[in-house]
């Protein structure tokens, strides 16, 4: 069996990855996926503390994350058609009303 | 003899009602403004409640009869040291801190305090309240300058008549300037009354604003006797023990303070300058203001320090602040009976009159208050009768110079009411005033080629020939002539329905608009009011009415006779005892020989300034048409002129029944030591025919000058007898005919006089307005424009600084929100970092 600490550390390259691609990439789509990415690397490390330490609890929270990533997923998309609407882009410098 | 320090309540319950005099016209105050406010225009509520003034009228006679129960309680009560007190309300209490680790509690309340002055005041402001009021339905609501806001004069009066009788009444130093700047309050609104004139405007201002210099003084006063005794309350202040523990220079700078407030309030010497300006308002505003309330105020709040000036512990301390009140009275006594002399003005005369009248009392104040702090009169009953008389003399002076001088200024009223209605009459009955508002209907219908009937039709909705308030004002609306809410409409349909049946009809507003067409408003009115000049109270334009206003011209006589000390009328008793008093003092102390002067002299003053009043007024032939047609007043007005003329008259009995002893004493009542007739022998012996050589010699001289070298001048310059087939009441007789044998004996010319710079500045009022005027322009505009450059450069600059810089701020702070989502992103993921390496920090 892998030791839970190799799943821990690609949890955190996972993760590192997501951060870097969510504030770098341009694309809206593009960022969602590595928000997903970043959520499945913490699911990824609840898995791993949850075998750690002999613990059910770890999955179930891995569940529900599953669960709330879909409808996340759902409402992203759904904004980003919103934005497609107005903006006729879903690229994210174009979108800057908060700006100052 | 009254001792000081032990409260005793009467005996009955009537004075738990006594808070109600104060309340009553509280109360009303409101309800008159909102009634009036709600029913302004409606024919019952102008008709029969006189616009408010029958609730006025009503709330001042409950008033009335409460006082009037209180204070035959409270005589009745006699004997057990008659001093009374009654807790009405706490108002707050209040922690103090002593310097150290230690507070005192002190609490607030609101109480009444009676004693002889108080029950005193209390019916000489009650009883002359509700005899104004009366008058007053008489003169406001028969000037049409009044129509429809004759309901805020009513709601100030009682406001006023509230203030006055709360501050007689109150328990403490602190209520009664509570109430004393209400009684500002009303008077500055009741002054400015016409506040649509330009002069009233300013008398009002100049009246609040001139007594306000007065009131910091008097609250810097309370101050600090606030300082030394802790407290406000009179059972506190006027405590011997307490008194015996202050120290006298302090008390005497307190009390010192506290009495200008009274000279401002009494327009004394240097503050008067408010008094003949505030003739401006309605004449019960005058008659209430300078005889009833207000002026008396001041004397009242110098009355009230007796106490200090009696206490055994302040013995020969406070002889200078004395000396002080009877000089400014001195002084005053004087100057204001000289410019009396020149002033034209029927009110103007009586206003400085009013002034010199006050003075007097102040002196007689002064002295006895000197007489009570130099002699041992709490152990030698000869002394201690002096002290007591000397101060009976000044409030008895109080008394009848209230009385008399209401009814003369009622009686002024009258006569200006009715000289201006002969002059309305006269010049005025052809056409009456045209509202602006028709002269817009004839330009529109002009404009529009409408003919009367045509527009008629249109207007009258249903058919009925005739139209009334409403759809005439609907009707202005829809042509845009004119858009006016109900109570202004009053005027336009009194022009407009000349049969006065409440509606129009088509011959009425032919008529109207006919006499106008083609003309404009300016223009017409212009012509219409030319001698809108007229001054209906100037004396020039009156003379002879003796005989046409017989009761009123009675009242004016016994008022004038009351103030001038006319043997055996009452003022007289007062006035002969104000000025043996002020000689007696300055026989014991050099300086008062200076106000005992000026008084001696006012005398003579006071009787030439009412004697060429009343002469000019009532005596010799008319000076013009209009005071030839003057007709007799309407009832209202005569009911408190013939009440107070058996007052004034009744001034013997008031002496005779020991007035002048018991007013200042708590412990002696009326009629205790004599009875009526015994008292008026002993008065009257006591006047004329004096034991004592040096006061024999001065009574007359008084009555010499005040009765006979005044008066006698008067008669030889002004008046004369009657116009042929004019007669006048059996009384007038020998007046008239005295006036007519010295004025062509005698006759003599003043025109020197007349024309010299003394006149001439005593009619410029000694040139103290011009002085103040400048004095403020130099100082007070002057300090304004420095204070307002620190303003915008010091204060305005500091919060400038402050505006900027936070802006600035903002501004930079504004760049980080790129409006990028990868930047928050960012900064999140980096704020997120940060927190944890905080945590691990404090972690490990």
């Amino acid at each position: 069996m892998i030791d839970p600490a190799w799943v821990s550390g690609l949890a955190a390259l996972l993760f590192i990855i997501g951060l870097a691609g969510a504030f770098t990439r341009k694309n809206a789509i593009i960022v969602l996926m590595c928000i997903e990415l970043m959520l499945n690397a913490a699911n990824l490390q609840f898995a791993a503390a949850a075998v750690h330490h002999g613990d059910t609890t770890g999955w179930v929270y891995t569940l529900f994350a599953i669960a709330i990533a879909a409808s996340e997923v759902a409402i992203g998309l759904a904004i980003f058609l919103a934005m497609y609407g107005k903006h006729e882009s879903i690229t994210l410098d174009d979108v800057n009303v908060l700006k100052n | 003899m009254g001792s000081t320090g032990t409260t005793e309540t009467i005996h009955s319950s009537v004075i738990d009602f006594a808070p109600y005099i104060v309340l009553l016209p509280m109360i009303a105050f409101p309800i008159i403004l909102l009634f009036g406010r709600l029913f302004n225009g409606n024919k019952v509520w102008i008709s029969t409640f006189k616009e408010g003034g029958i609730f006025a009228l009503v709330t001042m006679a409950t008033s009335l009869l409460l006082a009037i129960l209180l204070i035959k309680d409270y005589i009745g009560a006699y004997g057990d040291d008659s001093k009374s007190a009654l807790h009405v309300f706490d108002w707050f209490s209040s922690a103090m801190w002593n310097g150290g680790a230690t507070t005192t509690e002190i609490s607030f309340g609101f109480g009444l305090y009676i004693d002889h002055i108080t029950v005193m005041l209390l019916f000489i402001a009650s009883f002359l309240c509700l005899l104004i009021n009366t008058f007053a339905i008489g003169y406001m609501n028969t000037d049409p300058i009044n129509d429809n806001r004759n309901h805020r004069f009513y709601a100030e009066f009682v406001l006023f008549c509230a203030g006055m009788l709360g501050m007689i009444l109150a328990d403490s130093f602190l209520w009664l300037f509570i109430f004393w700047e209400l009684m500002g309050l009303c008077s500055y609104l009741l002054i400015g009354f016409y506040y649509e004139r330009p002069s009233a405007a300013y008398a009002a201002k100049k009246a609040f604003l001139t007594t306000r210099v007065g009131d910091v003084f008097l609250m810097v006063g309370l101050a600090m006797l606030w300082h030394l005794f802790g407290s406000l309350d009179y059972a506190v202040v006027f405590d011997s023990d307490n008194i015996a523990a202050v120290d006298p220079a302090s008390l005497q700078w307190a009390l010192g303070m506290m009495f200008i407030g009274a000279v401002g309030k009494s327009a004394q010497f240097p503050l008067h300058v408010w008094l003949p300006d505030a003739m401006e308002g309605p004449t019960p505003v005058s008659a209430l203001i300078h005889a009833a309330t207000m002026v008396n105020a001041g004397l009242y709040l110098v009355a009230r320090m007796f106490p200090f000036f009696g206490a055994e512990a302040m013995h020969g301390e406070l002889v200078d602040l004395a000396f002080i009140i009877a000089s400014i009275g001195g002084i005053t006594a004087v100057m204001a009976a000289s410019i009396a002399f020149v002033q034209m003005d029927l009110k103007k005369v009586l206003a400085y009159s009013t002034m010199s009248q006050l003075a007097y009392i102040f002196t007689g104040l002064g002295c006895a208050l000197w007489l009570a702090n130099s002699l041992d009169w709490h152990n030698d009953d000869d002394a201690h009768y002096i002290v007591i008389v000397a101060f009976g003399a000044a409030l008895f002076h109080l008394f009848n110079h209230a009385m008399a001088k209401g009814m003369l200024f009622m009686a002024s009223g009258a006569v200006i009411h009715e000289v201006h209605h002969a002059h309305h009459h006269l010049h005025h009955d052809d056409h009456h005033h045209t509202p602006k508002e028709l002269y817009m209907l004839s330009d529109y219908l002009t404009s529009k080629k409408l003919s009367t009937f045509e527009f008629f039709k249109t207007i009258d909705l249903d058919s009925s020939g005739e139209i009334d308030m409403f759809e005439f004002q609907t009707a202005l609306k829809n042509t845009e002539v004119a858009d006016l809410p109900p109570w202004e409409m009053g005027d336009l349909m009194k022009a407009v329905d000349l049969d006065g049946n409440g509606t129009i009809n088509v011959p009425e507003l032919d008529i109207v608009l006919a006499k106008i067409k083609g003309k404009t408003y300016e223009e017409h009115e212009h012509d219409d009011h030319h001698d809108d000049h007229f001054d209906a109270q100037s004396m020039e334009n009156m003379g002879g009415l003796a005989s046409k206003m017989p009761i009123t011209a009675t009242a004016m006589l016994v008022g004038s006779l009351s103030i001038m000390g006319f043997p055996l009328i009452g003022g007289f008793w007062s006035k002969e005892g104000i000025i043996a008093n002020a000689w007696r003092v300055g026989l014991e102390d050099p300086r008062f020989f200076f106000p005992a002067a000026c008084v001696l002299l006012g005398a003579a003053m006071t009787g030439f300034y009412m004697s060429r009043m009343w002469l000019k007024t009532f005596a010799g032939s008319p000076n013009n048409e209009v005071a030839a047609h003057v007709g007799p007043t309407n009832t209202w007005i005569k009911i408190p002129l013939f009440t107070l003329t058996f007052v004034t008259l009744g001034g013997i009995l008031f002496a005779g029944m020991g007035f002048t002893h018991w007013a200042p004493d708590s412990g002696y009542a009326l009629m205790s030591e004599k009875g009526l007739f015994e008292g008026i022998g002993y008065e009257l012996g006591h006047a004329f025919a004096n034991h004592d050589m040096f006061f024999f010699t001065l009574t007359y001289i008084a009555i010499f000058l005040g009765a006979i070298v005044g008066p006698g001048l008067a008669l030889s310059l002004y008046g004369g007898a009657l116009d042929e087939g004019e007669t006048a009441k059996p009384w007038f007789t020998p007046i008239l005919m005295l006036n007519a044998a010295i004025k062509g004996r005698y006759s003599w010319d003043n025109s020197a006089f007349a024309t010299s710079s003394l006149s001439r500045a005593l009619q410029n009022r000694l040139y103290f307005d011009h002085y103040y005027d400048m004095a403020m322009l130099k100082i007070v505009a002057a300090f304004s424009l420095k204070a307002a450059h620190a303003d915008s450069k010091f204060i305005d600059g500091a919060i400038k600084t402050i505006e900027s810089t936070s802006q600035s701020a903002s501004t930079s702070l504004r760049k980080l929100t790129t409006g990028s989502a990868r930047d928050y992103i960012l900064m999140a993921a980096v704020g997120t970092l940060m927190l944890f390496a905080l945590i691990w920090g404090v972690m490990a």
